[in-house]
């Protein structure tokens, strides 16, 4: 804490025409983390009213069409403007500095990648504003539901916007690779670098794989809604499974843009706080390459009941992905084992990924079998898996590297107190809301409907499912009062609050312009590490 | 879970119950692994512990468990799918289902009678138990999923593609049939009733609907046999 004295005052003041016009990777990172935290807050509010919705049987308390743009646009959100730009988001501040470089290999495309994303984002929210209302077939926009089925200009502007996202998304990805290979400081060679910039070079190599396809079906179903194209229309030699197929070549790898970058944020905060390297970095590397790998060829078992692709191939493909994905528990597990742990908020939030992505995991493994999947597709079993993947699991992750990397960007800690008080409300609310969801897909109760019958359990499950929405929201609430109050009345980080392994650490908090003054020696993925403990790290 | 009422139904309910059980027995030793970490490595004193790597052993180990679980899996999954798409070659009834905006058409071949329904009636499907029934589904407009909860299978109805499975529904009863692809607006009054009745009465009913469709064409009515989805079925288009 002593040396933080002597390091300028934290809080970059650029003044408003400097945030317009910044090209820093720190600026642009904050610019994407507060954004997301924008779009978070209003498709949590959207998430609300739908919980709310289905408190109690047959008595909807909004209309149907404003229901089906409600959980369009809290999907939508969630994923393209939430889950995955956070990860990019975070990647642009935090992957220049573990790898010592002093910013992105290109910092005005940098630029033009956030104002592209801020934009799309309020494109699509736009749709809102219109006399039809906002796009309405939900966030996987099927063909023709989502041409001739939905005439308003609301899914022509949820179309556009998420064109300039996903341009947006593939700039990104350009940099994020362009910045790694090019602009690691000496001696940071590819098997050191921490595990969190190999998860974000692995995601950004699936969004050069997965984001075109999107913006060619994009595309496509503009030229189909407004140019008199046919491409997904039956009746003219169109398909209605090739959209599927198209989609869902995109739709998969996302699902890994939006996980990867959270399993390499929580690579690196369980390490520090149980005081031991990352288990098995190599294994972890190379998992993470064949989850990417084998993550573009599952994309059809989101389609094992429309009867028109070959199930067993996909089944497999897909079952075999999990292998590669339980190897990480052994990582994550033997990185604990034999530790010294503590536990602030952010290894709280690690845990609580731990345990929820598990369930998520499992789920999916029997998602995985055709069999299964004629029973639980489409209905909220569904949405119990993937909300226990990308709820429980990248969005603890988010919390987590939050309290873990909110000290290092604003040169002050979050409160402890607020935070574990959140912790439990988030992730007591978050189970209550959807554990029950496994047990009313499995009774039936299918996706995306604005009310549901009163048959034996619905009710009750519902009840409690909406009552932890509320608990969830309290939690939220509390993270943002401790935002507030973290950042009003500051208590000081200095450089390196956690014992901090890799080289963000060894800078300022936050650092000064070029990153760095100097660069401690790098002998393994964690030279802060290494410095402070020259006899430990052979 | 109760099992469903079709003999696919029985296969699927076992692929899941050994899925379950998989499940369970993976995520509850991860579990135990976690937890005991949390509870017995928790920092006691500041003496640095071992910083040991890999474990190329345990590593390998963990892989080629997880790979033979999933083989496993596979074997099973497969084997029960195969079982669950057989098809009749002599099935005691045919229909042909039509999904539309928002509801179904049952088209009973072999001069059989059609059945069209509404959000606010909905349809009524009955069929043979213990027989053989073979179904081929389609869609006029956007996708739908033909979903009988009670039978523990979906199926989706896609405009251009028509797909085609069997039902033998075990036990005789009423079961609730639902839409579960979002169709738009009315998705969730898409609802249907698949009615299992005995082969006699399943005879006894299609010949009530052929008197019943004559009797209406011949008072000028609307008859039944009619596709009076037809106006129906223009819903989706612009």
């Amino acid at each position: 804490m002593s040396t933080a004295a002597a390091l300028p005052v934290p809080g970059p003041r650029i003044g408003l025409l400097g945030w317009l016009t910044t090209t820093n990777h720190k600026h642009i990172g904050i610019l994407y983390m507060t954004t997301t935290l924008g779009f978070f807050a209003l498709a949590g509010l959207m998430a609300l009213v739908i919980r709310a919705d289905l408190t109690v049987p047959n008595h909807p308390i909004v209309g149907r069409q404003t229901y089906a743009e409600l959980f369009t646009l809290h999907g939508t959100a969630m994923i393209f403007l939430v889950i995955a730009p956070f990860g990019l988001g975070i990647a642009n501040y935090i992957l220049p500095l573990q790898i010592g470089a002093p910013d992105m290999a290109y910092p005005r495309l940098n630029a033009l990648s956030y104002w592209l994303f801020l934009l799309g984002g309020l494109v699509v929210m736009s749709g809102l504003l219109t006399r039809d209302g906002a796009a309405a077939a939900g966030w996987v926009a099927y063909a023709p539901l989502s041409t001739t089925g939905s005439p308003g200009s609301g899914m022509d502007l949820w179309i556009v916007g998420l064109l300039m996202v996903s341009a947006s998304s593939i700039m990104t990805a350009i940099n994020l690779i362009a910045t790694t290979v090019l602009y690691r400081a000496p001696g940071m060679i590819m098997w050191r670098i921490p595990v969190f910039c190999w998860d974000m070079v692995v995601t950004s190599l699936l969004i050069l794989m997965a984001f075109p396809p999107l913006a060619a079906t994009l595309a496509m179903l503009l030229i189909d809604r407004r140019l008199g194209g046919h491409a997904f229309d039956p009746s003219q030699g169109g398909s209605a499974v090739v959209y599927q197929h198209l989609f869902w070549f995109f739709g998969h790898p996302e699902v890994y843009v939006m996980v990867l970058p959270y399993f390499g944020m929580i690579t690196e905060i369980i390490p520090v706080f149980s005081r031991k390297p990352v288990f098995g970095y190599t294994a972890f590397v190379l998992t993470t390459l064949a989850i990417a790998g084998l993550s573009m060829a599952v994309w059809a078992h989101h389609m094992f009941t429309t009867g028109a692709v070959l199930n067993p191939f996909f089944s497999a493909m897909s079952l075999l992905i999990a292998v590669p994905t339980g190897i990480k528990y052994v990582n994550w597990v033997g990185t604990m084992w034999r530790g010294s742990i503590v536990f602030p908020t952010a290894m709280l939030f690690a845990v609580g990924f731990l345990l929820n992505f598990l369930i998520g995991g499992v789920t999916g493994v029997m998602l995985a079998s055709p069999p299964i999947d004629f029973w639980t597709e489409d209905t909220y079993f569904i949405v119990a898996h993937m909300h226990y993947v990308l709820g429980g699991g990248s969005l603890f992750a988010v919390f987590a590297a939050v309290y873990y990397w909110f000290p290092k960007i604003t040169g002050v800690m979050l409160r402890e107190s607020w935070g574990r008080l959140q912790f439990w409300l988030v992730f007591v609310g978050f189970n209550a809301t959807f554990w029950p969801m496994h047990l009313l897909g499995l009774w039936g109760m299918q996706r995306r409907v604005v009310t549901y019958p009163a048959l034996p359990g619905w009710g009750a499950a519902n009840l409690v499912a909406t009552l932890g929405s509320a608990v969830l929201a309290v939690g939220v609430l509390v993270f943002l009062w401790n935002l507030w109050v973290s950042l009003r009345h500051r208590v000081p980080a200095g450089p390196d609050p956690w014992g901090g392994y890799t080289l963000e650490w060894a800078t300022a908090s936050p650092p000064p312009e070029f990153n760095f003054e100097t660069i401690p020696p790098i002998r393994s993925e964690r030279p802060v590490f290494d410095l402070h403990h020259p006899r430990a790290s052979s | 879970m109760p099992g469903g009422a079709t003999l696919q139904a029985g296969d699927i309910h076992h692929v899941w119950n050994v899925f379950f059980l998989a499940a369970i027995g993976v995520a509850g030793t991860v579990y135990i692994l976690i937890f005991w970490c949390i509870l017995r490595y928790r920092r006691r004193s500041n003496a640095l512990p071992p910083q040991f790597r890999h474990q190329a052993v345990v590593e390998t180990a963990c892989a080629v468990a997880a790979l033979l679980i999933v083989a496993g899996l596979f074997a099973l999954s497969y084997a029960a799918e195969v079982r669950i798409e057989r098809t009749d070659p002599r099935p005691a009834a045919t229909v042909r289902v039509t999904g539309f905006d928002w509801s179904w058409r049952f088209e009973y071949a072999g001069g059989g009678p059609t059945v069209t329904g509404t959000p606010d009636h909905p349809p009524v499907l009955v069929v043979p138990a213990g027989r053989p029934v073979h179904i081929t589904i389609t869609s006029a407009d956007v996708d739908h999923a033909f979903f009988v909860p009670g039978f523990l299978f979906k199926r989706d109805a896609m405009p251009g593609l028509v797909s085609s499975f069997d039902l033998v529904v075990t036990r005789p009863g009423t079961y609730r049939g639902e839409c579960a692809e979002f169709c738009g607006l009315d998705h969730a009054a898409m609802n249907f009733t698949v009615s299992a009745v005995t082969p006699q009465a399943y005879e006894q009913w299609l010949r009530t609907q052929r008197t019943a469709g004559r009797l209406l064409q011949f008072h000028g009515g609307r008859p039944q046999s009619r596709p009076a989805g037809a106006a129906a079925s223009g819903v989706g288009a612009p």
